[in-house]
């Protein structure tokens, strides 16, 4: 016998080994036995908490976009008259130490944070995903190179680099956070995007398209992108949640917008200086920052389980 | 069953190596044989033999290291991009897992109308029609099941999904991979019987690839038996189950469980393991488990020789029907 | 003949499954000898994994009832505590599952495995205990036994890892054996040679065995009586030959007819059972094979047969059972 250790199994053939029963052992098979193959699935739903996340995401959202209409105090305006006023009749949730309607500001404040959180996943995916999935088909020299470099700057810590990037690169505005946030996500999006796409292309349909001529192209789009659509969604909520931290974060550095622009991680950091005199300046914005990530990773993981497709083994 | 004209497959000396310069390993090592229109050829073996290798090479799935394919008189051995997509229409596999052979997130007419759709060969309600068509032959009914996900459905239906899929480009070869042994025996059963008939239906050849003798028996013309990445015999059904004449092949069929108590009690088990495919014995690759093995097993390879009207055996000592030793060297 | 080593009584093992109280288990009941071999068969779905690890006590935790009786020489199984079936598993009954590349630790060197059970079962010193692995691999058939003992497990071939997982089973010589689908996914020639490791052993060591399969071959010249299942409940039991030759259930005989023969001639028409196994969780009142049955009346929807004797051991459930035959000459 040869004694080579960890040798590898037998290539392909040694597929035929433990399939060729017909059940498979353990309790988690009769509950799959169960299930009607032919009649309705029941359908799993996504639940009323779920909905009522997409909710309160959906008016954070449109509450940016439809600022300017909205019968909001002027988030710039001082007005030293009602200086760290608590919550009130004329301030719905106060104002801080300029005088300006803390409410308004969290209202505006939204943009940034749902602006940077969005804009660079769209970066990351935009760049991040069609490699991963190109890599991950057609493996070979490609994918040694890609996922070499990938791995290079995922070993460089993101955060250093952002901070490093927006120390130098001055004047700071959204765009900029954006950009250098959006591309410092692209090797985790290639990742996840790579290892979703290698389970799935090792799936005999995939197999069967391509002995069915299909296109690489089109076994791309028709085959690989639906299936590995659920991880990519979920990874995308998580993402976005993320990036808002991560500005939450910068902004206490005093590396996110500049003052006056509201965001959420600016008016927490100002809030720093009088936290006992006026606690409403950091409650509010950590409030409206923390159900928004709450509902996206809510969101994130219902979706995950949701359309996590069983696979049944017979 | 085997028609005397061109065979409709033709393979010559086809090699698949893996691995790196310093440890190859030889899954198929010098594979010849033919399949001749309209017959089942049977291609048996047990785990690490090479024959679902030879099946994904056929397919140009995994790529031959070396030799010749020839299908319908063109060479595909090397063939690449656009000749090689339609090679393949004529050529089409069934894969051994039947619920990861269909795209779970696809409804079933679509996953059964990708070939056209691939091609753009018919479109609208032709298409449509003949998808139903394809359904209703493999017995699913495309009025009921036809908008239903993939993975809605049992192993046996989704094996029968899968060969109306292959079969919508009318293919001159059907390659099935160990198409039922994911299957329960009830339903293996109706799966073998439909294969039969649509083979008779569609003017099929077959190429069956499978590790349970009892199946192959049942649905080949002719079979062929494979040790090691070599083929050691090849002939008609009937005759290589009632007389091998590789010591191989007569191990083989005593192993096999048969299910009568009646069944005479074998006292002949093959002993030991195979031989990694890493390091192949050197002549013949047997020789490590045959109790026959001489000097010039071990000193050369045996070429495949004719024992019968198109039975061939590579061995130096082919077993005749009588003796159940060596016979003698010619 | 002495007290049977198992009895069995009106077994029923009952999951809560979101879709429905799925009965995997349907009233079974049955004996065992010691040194008898005994064959539980059936298709998937038919509940025999259920049954075997019910038998050992297996089964999960929760969302699981399991009501009836099984008897392990004196020791009742249903209804233990996990406490009282750990002082039985291993050195009354053990078991050997299918899947050989995934009953052995991957990162643990085979003779530890052997060796844990009997360091901390029999209380044996390191020594001790390592000689009596190594008599075990020996036994089991494995060649260079004294240095395989510090090989990996994926370093062994697939028949290599199922005689260590008989060793295992065997380490603190249990008066039953469970082997669970042992040789599917094995090689024929490596199936063959199990199994004949598995009947020598019961012979050396006194053991009764169980062989749960869906394989009629497996079972039909290593085993003494055999037990058909199908959704769950018992259609059959008796003798092997009466069972191969004298079936009254038309299931039992539907099942031998579909199963391909090495004997047939090439082109057999099989005789396929139509439909499908049964859901579990939608079975009705009467017999759960009528959907599929050649022979069902409309007693057979309605009523649930019993299961009657036809002498000697037999029995079946059928409203209609098959007229009885001889062997074949």
């Amino acid at each position: 016998m040869n004694e080579h250790p960890f040798e590898p199994e037998y290539p392909v053939d040694s597929l035929t080994a433990g399939v060729a029963g017909g059940e498979l052992s353990g309790e988690s098979s009769i509950v799959m036995e169960a299930t009607t193959l032919d009649g309705v699935v029941a359908k799993k739903r996504l639940g009323p908490l779920f909905w009522i996340c997409v909710g309160w995401l959906a008016l954070n959202v449109l509450g940016a976009i439809f600022a300017n209409v909205l019968p909001l105090k002027n988030p710039y305006f001082e007005d030293y008259s009602v200086v760290n006023a608590g919550p009130g009749w004329h301030h719905v949730f106060g104002t801080d130490d300029l005088g300006r309607d803390i409410f308004s500001r969290v209202v505006y404040g939204a943009r940034v944070s749902i602006a940077a959180g969005l804009g660079s996943m769209v970066i990351g995916f935009a760049v991040g995903m069609p490699l991963g999935m190109l890599a991950a088909y057609r493996r070979g020299r490609f994918d040694g190179v890609t996922t070499t470099v990938m791995y290079v700057l995922l070993a460089f810590p993101a955060i250093i680099a952002t901070i490093g990037v927006l120390s130098f690169w001055t004047p700071r505005n959204l765009i900029k956070i954006i950009i250098v946030i959006g591309i410092a996500s692209i090797p985790l999006v290639y990742r996840v995007v790579r290892a979703a796409t290698l389970a799935v292309a090792s799936k005999d349909y995939v197999l069967a398209a391509k002995v069915q001529g299909a296109t690489d192209r089109r076994i791309l789009m028709k085959e690989l992108l639906p299936n590995i659509a659920p991880v990519a969604v979920s990874f995308l909520v998580i993402g976005i949640a993320t990036v808002i931290t991560l500005e939450g974060a910068l902004a206490f550095l005093g590396l996110s917008v500049n003052a006056p622009t509201p965001s959420w991680g600016n008016m927490i950091n100002e809030s720093r200086t009088d936290l006992a005199q006026n606690p409403w300046l950091a409650l509010f914005p950590a409030l409206a920052m923390c159900l928004f990530l709450l509902c996206l990773n809510f969101i994130g993981d219902r979706l995950r389980s949701h359309y996590d497709v069983a696979e049944v083994k017979l | 069953m085997s028609n005397a004209d061109q065979p409709l497959l033709s393979v010559r000396d086809l090699e698949v190596t893996f691995g790196t310069r310093r440890r190859p390993l030889s899954a198929v090592a010098g594979v010849s044989f033919d399949i001749y229109p309209g017959e089942t050829l049977g291609l048996v073996g047990e785990s690490g033999c090479g024959k679902s290798t030879t099946g994904k090479a056929l397919m140009r799935i995994i790529e031959p290291t070396s030799g010749q394919i020839v299908l319908e008189g063109t060479d595909v051995t090397t063939q690449t991009g656009r000749a090689l997509r339609q090679a393949r229409t004529k050529m089409q596999m069934i894969f051994q897992d039947p619920i990861s052979s269909l795209n779970p997130r696809r409804r079933v007419k679509d996953i059964v109308a990708e070939p056209f759709d691939c091609w753009k060969s018919v479109r609208g309600p032709e298409r449509d029609a003949l998808v139903s068509d394809l359904l209703n032959k493999v017995g699913i009914d495309p009025e009921v099941y036809g908008d239903r996900y993939a993975r809605q459905f049992s192993g046996g239906q989704c094996q029968r999904i899968s060969i109306a899929r292959s079969l919508a480009m009318r293919p001159s070869l059907l390659i099935c991979d160990e198409m039922v042994s994911a299957l329960d025996v009830s339903v293996q059963a109706q799966i073998l019987n439909l294969l039969e008939d649509l083979k008779v239906e569609y003017g099929l050849t077959l190429l069956f690839i499978a590790h349970d003798l009892a199946v192959v028996r049942n649905v080949s013309d002719r079979v062929a038996v494979m040790y090691l990445g070599t083929i050691c015999e090849i002939g008609p059904a009937d005759a290589l189950y009632s007389a091998p004449a590789h010591p191989y092949t007569k191990f083989l069929l005593g192993a096999a469980l048969e299910a009568d108590p009646d069944s005479p009690a074998r006292d002949d088990v093959l002993q030991g393991e195979p031989p990694s495919p890493l390091d192949p014995p050197s002549g013949c690759r047997f020789r490590t488990r045959c109790p026959y093995a001489t000097e010039k097993c071990v000193a050369e390879a045996p070429a495949s020789r004719e024992v019968a009207p198109g039975h061939q055996v590579a061995c130096h000592y082919p077993l005749t029907v009588t003796t159940k030793g060596p016979a003698s060297d010619d | 003949m002495s007290e049977p080593l198992l009895v069995v009584r009106d077994l029923c093992t009952t999951f809560a499954t979101p879709t429905g109280r799925l009965r995997a288990v349907d009233g079974v009941s049955f004996d065992l000898g010691a040194n008898e071999t005994l064959g539980i068969v059936g298709e998937s779905g038919s509940g025999k994994t259920v049954l075997s690890r019910t038998i050992m006590g297996l089964q999960p935790r929760t969302n699981v009832e399991v009501s009836g009786s099984v008897r392990l020489g004196g020791f009742e199984v249903v209804g233990a505590s996990e406490t009282a079936k750990r002082s039985i598993w291993g050195t009354e009954v053990a078991m050997v599952f299918q899947d050989p590349m995934t009953s052995l630790n991957p990162v643990v060197r085979i003779g530890n495995q052997i060796t844990e059970s009997l360091r901390v079962r029999l209380g044996m010193s390191r020594a001790e205990a390592k000689a009596r692995a190594i008599e075990l691999l020996e036994l089991v058939g494995i060649p260079s036994a004294a240095e395989r003992f510090r090989a990996y497990p994926g370093q062994l071939s697939g028949g290599m890892r199922q005689r260590v997982v008989i060793a295992i089973a065997l380490s603190c010589s249990p008066s039953l054996l469970l082997a669970d689908e042992p040789t599917t996914g094995l090689d024929v020639t490596i199936q063959a040679q199990i199994l004949n490791l598995l009947d020598e052993l019961k012979q050396r060591l006194a053991m009764s065995v169980i062989l749960v399969t869906h394989d009629l071959g497996v079972v039909a010249t290593r085993t003494s009586r055999i037990v058909v299942m199908y959704a769950g409940r018992v259609v059959e039991t008796g003798t092997t030959r009466d069972v191969f030759y004298d079936h009254r259930m038309p299931y039992t005989r539907a099942l031998l007819e579909s199963s391909p023969k090495v004997s047939n001639p090439s082109h057999t028409r099989l005789a396929a059972i139509a439909g499908r196994p049964p859901n579990l969780t939608e079975l009705g009142a009467g017999c759960a094979f009528a959907p599929r049955c050649a022979y069902a009346s409309d007693r057979c929807r309605a009523e649930r047969p019993e299961l009657t004797a036809a002498g000697d051991g037999h029995t079946y459930a059928c409203w209609h059972p098959l007229a009885p035959r001889g062997a074949p000459s």
